[in-house]
């Protein structure tokens, strides 16, 4: 600086050196972690639903597969000599919903087990955040399912009490109501509203659709989630389940409990909601939820499952990037071109 | 209903100095011109060392190619002529001039004696260019070849007064304290352009300049003010043409192709001061803004105060600063000299502490969450843009219009990993055009 007298209060606020980087130069707030925080925060009601109905073991495999998930991440992470990640938040969100999908008798081990699977196997040795293929927990229930298919489909008596260190056997479940619909009837110990509210036997996250509904709102209200893949999940599987309902049922309760069951709400609002694995478009949102919709119900009519939103969505998973390619937007000041299509 | 266009994003407005009085600059010591501040040719310089200038005395012309001169903003002495290095090593002269304080006017600067409805558009054009005025909205286009290129060509002239950058509140301040210069410059243009009527943009976060434009435009019917949704880059032309008219400029083509012109609302006021005083361009408005600064203002400085002049006037420093940007937060350019000067295009100079200003995060990772694929004006897919970049899979930017991007940053500002999406779009852009 030659010529000119600064002022010394100025001059001591300048750097040796001017930062220089690339526009724009400000930001929003939201970051990956505020954003998984947020999530969080939508997925608490129904936990805490879960802890009234089941008592404190459900929390305890909550905690378990989510402290697990944390774990593996950050052991992964350093043993690989990466960038330890574990504070975007991710992980506690995969966690928690691997606790979810499984049921509060579970034994704790294999809770851990579905964790490390998620991340390690499903995530990390893909690529890390974004770059899965697959929804992570809904892999690793899937596997559950498989690897561990008793354990996975025990399931307990609602308000029984469930003892952290006795034998359990006397407040198993009898059929959940998704066990009814497969018969072709609608289940007849509860009503539609104790189904949406979440009275019934289940799986510690897909209970209360109620409280999963407003976990929802939460993450709509809070931009995180879009309202297409949602809708449209859940009401082409309410529509299809309308239109096909077996004779033996009245149709629109049938549609109501098909609904309210399976896990639908917690796998259309939580789980095929996951960025890394749903298009980037409205159009394709609309497409891929249509799409998981109607192999839901396809799944839950012919094959031997009792419920098909697992797998109908890691079917869709593996459609996403083509989903994207087929709904790419049209660019401002483009005329519509032969392989893309209009979206926005 | 306020007109709009699809995508864009809301950032924080910051228009702290929106009711902050436009003040002028005391008088530098010196200033350092540079020689060139518009698109096209650089000047050369038509004054040597030692040599004395008036205020408005061309200093600079350029010889052939696009361009126009350069004048001085205050009288004194020629010290020196410098050349600085921009970082893509082009050499940038300018013209140093010592201030004598007298203020004295070129006796060359005469008021226009021809009315209006008497001038022919060469006529125009020509005083225009003589002036020295480039599009001082910050693309710094010479505004006579935008005329000139226009004539016949263009139904639609629209004067942008929308300010959609954060911070910057230089048209505003403009608009409510001299209407007058903005509504009588875009009445010479119409004459240039052989047209009755033109739109003037506003955003609706500035009802009161919208106010104070139809107070000076009174009962005639030459002007229709359109009040625009407050939504960032409304600013950029496209987008004004596209809310207005329903018309998507196409890729790769101008807005006169679409029948259309936009000029900003301070060049068309250094088109009526070109006519009304026979002032060239000679001095701006900008505010000077950002947490490091103690008293925000909007400065009407000459082109060529350093940014030190600035920063003393108001107020000093309050905060370490990190970062200080020419222009706005989204496209403004970071600088490195402490002792940058301001030219035509200057709308602002932002000084920012590490508090306002993120650092730069190479390593961002994407997370699919598809905000940037919502926030982009321009409807490109900026993260699978992104994604090619980074793996220099360049002829996949190119399928998927990365040419198409006008770099406005709304992709970058909501990203939650971080990925420096514009940035890596810039690099393909420029292996892209290597490609061809």
């Amino acid at each position: 600086m030659d010529n000119q007298n600064i002022d010394k209060k100025t001059a001591d606020r300048l750097p040796e050196l001017l930062t220089v980087s690339a526009s724009p130069h400000i930001r929003s707030s939201v970051t990956t972690s505020s954003i998984m925080l947020t999530v969080i925060i939508a997925m608490l009601p129904a936990l805490l639903w879960s802890i009234y109905l089941y008592g404190i073991r459900a929390l305890l495999v909550v905690a378990v597969s989510t402290i697990a998930s944390v774990a593996s991440e950050f052991l992964y992470q350093k043993l690989m000599k990466q960038k330890v990640t574990v504070n975007d938040l991710s992980a506690v969100v995969t966690g928690i919903l691997v606790g979810f999908n499984l049921s509060p008798l579970i034994p704790l081990w294999i809770a851990a087990v579905g964790s490390v699977f998620a991340i390690v196997i499903v995530k990390q040795l893909f690529g890390g955040i974004g770059k899965n293929f697959l929804n992570p927990a809904l892999a690793a229930r899937v596997f559950l399912f498989i690897a561990f298919s008793k354990p996975m489909s025990t399931f307990a008596e609602p308000l029984s009490n469930i003892s952290l260190f006795k034998s359990n056997a006397d407040v198993i479940a009898s059929a959940t109501p998704m066990a009814s619909l497969k018969a072709g009837t609608v289940p007849s110990d509860i009503n539609i509203i104790q189904s949406f509210i979440g009275q019934t036997s289940g799986c510690i996250g897909e209970i209360s659709c109620l409280l999963l509904l407003c976990g929802g709102l939460v993450m709509l209200v809070r931009r995180v989630i879009t309202w297409h893949i949602p809708i449209s999940f859940i009401g082409t599987v309410a529509l299809l389940s309308y239109l096909f309902a077996p004779r033996t049922a009245d149709a629109a309760s049938f549609m109501m409990f098909s609904i309210f069951s399976g896990g639908l709400f917690l796998g259309a609002i939580f789980m095929a909601t996951d960025y890394a694995t749903c298009p980037m478009t409205s159009s394709g949102k609309l497409i891929y939820g249509v799409g998981c919709g109607a192999i839901t119900v396809f799944i839950r009519f012919f094959a031997g499952f009792n419920e098909g939103v697992s797998f109908a969505i890691l079917i869709m998973n593996l459609l996403v990037w083509y989903i994207d390619k087929l709904t790419r937007p049209r660019p401002f000041g483009k005329i519509k071109s032969k392989k893309g299509e209009t979206s926005k | 209903m306020a007109f709009t266009f699809t995508g864009g994003i809301h950032p924080k407005e910051h228009k702290n100095t929106k009711n902050k009085k436009i003040e002028r600059l005391t008088a530098p010591k010196t200033v350092s011109i540079p020689l060139s501040q518009h698109i096209g040719a650089p000047c050369k310089a038509t004054v040597k060392p030692g040599d004395t200038v008036t205020k408005g005395q061309v200093i600079g012309i350029v010889q052939d190619g696009l361009g126009v001169p350069v004048h001085s903003s205050i009288s004194g002495t020629v010290k020196q002529i410098i050349t600085k290095r921009m970082p893509d090593d082009r050499a940038i002269e300018s013209i140093v001039i010592e201030n004598d304080f007298n203020d004295t006017l070129c006796p060359d600067i005469k008021p226009c004696e021809t009315p209006l409805k008497d001038l022919t558009s060469d006529e125009i054009i020509e005083r225009i260019r003589l002036a020295g005025i480039s599009g001082m909205g910050g693309a710094t286009f010479p505004t006579y070849a935008k005329i000139s290129s226009a004539i016949n060509k263009v139904d639609t002239m629209i004067i942008n007064c929308c300010e959609c950058e954060p911070y910057i509140c230089a048209n505003h301040r403009l608009m409510l304290e001299d209407p007058k210069s903005i509504i009588g410059g875009a009445t010479i243009l119409l004459k240039a352009l052989g047209l009755r009527t033109c739109s003037i943009a506003v955003e609706n976060n500035k009802m009161d300049a919208v106010a104070a434009l139809k107070n000076e435009i009174g009962s005639s019917n030459m002007f229709n003010v359109c009040i625009m949704e407050t939504k960032y880059p409304q600013g950029d032309e496209r987008q004004i043409i596209y809310a207005l008219k329903n018309i998507e400029v196409p890729a790769g083509k101008l807005p006169a192709d679409v029948g259309c012109i936009v000029f900003n609302a301070e060049t068309c006021s250094a088109v009526y001061k070109a006519f009304a005083y026979g002032m060239p361009l000679i001095e701006r408005i900008l505010t000077v803004d950002g947490d490091c600064i103690a008293k925000p203002k909007n400065v009407l400085a000459p082109i060529g105060a350093s940014y030190l002049d600035l920063i003393e006037f108001c107020g000093g420093l309050r905060a370490n600063v990190k970062k200080l940007v020419n222009g706005g937060p989204m496209m403004g350019a970071a600088q490195w000299d402490i002792e940058g000067s301001v030219t035509k295009g200057t709308s602002a100079v932002l000084v920012m502490s590490a508090k306002e200003t993120p650092a730069y995060t190479a390593d961002g990772v994407c997370i699919r969450c598809g905000t940037c694929v919502r926030a982009c004006p321009m409807h490109l897919y900026p993260s699978y843009l992104a994604m090619f970049a980074r793996n220099d899979a360049f002829e996949e930017c190119k399928n998927y219009d990365v040419m198409s991007c006008v770099e406005c940053g709304s992709c970058t500002y909501g990203c939650p990993g971080g990925v420096p999406i514009v940035q890596l779009i810039r690099s393909a852009k420029v292996r892209v055009r290597a490609m061809k």
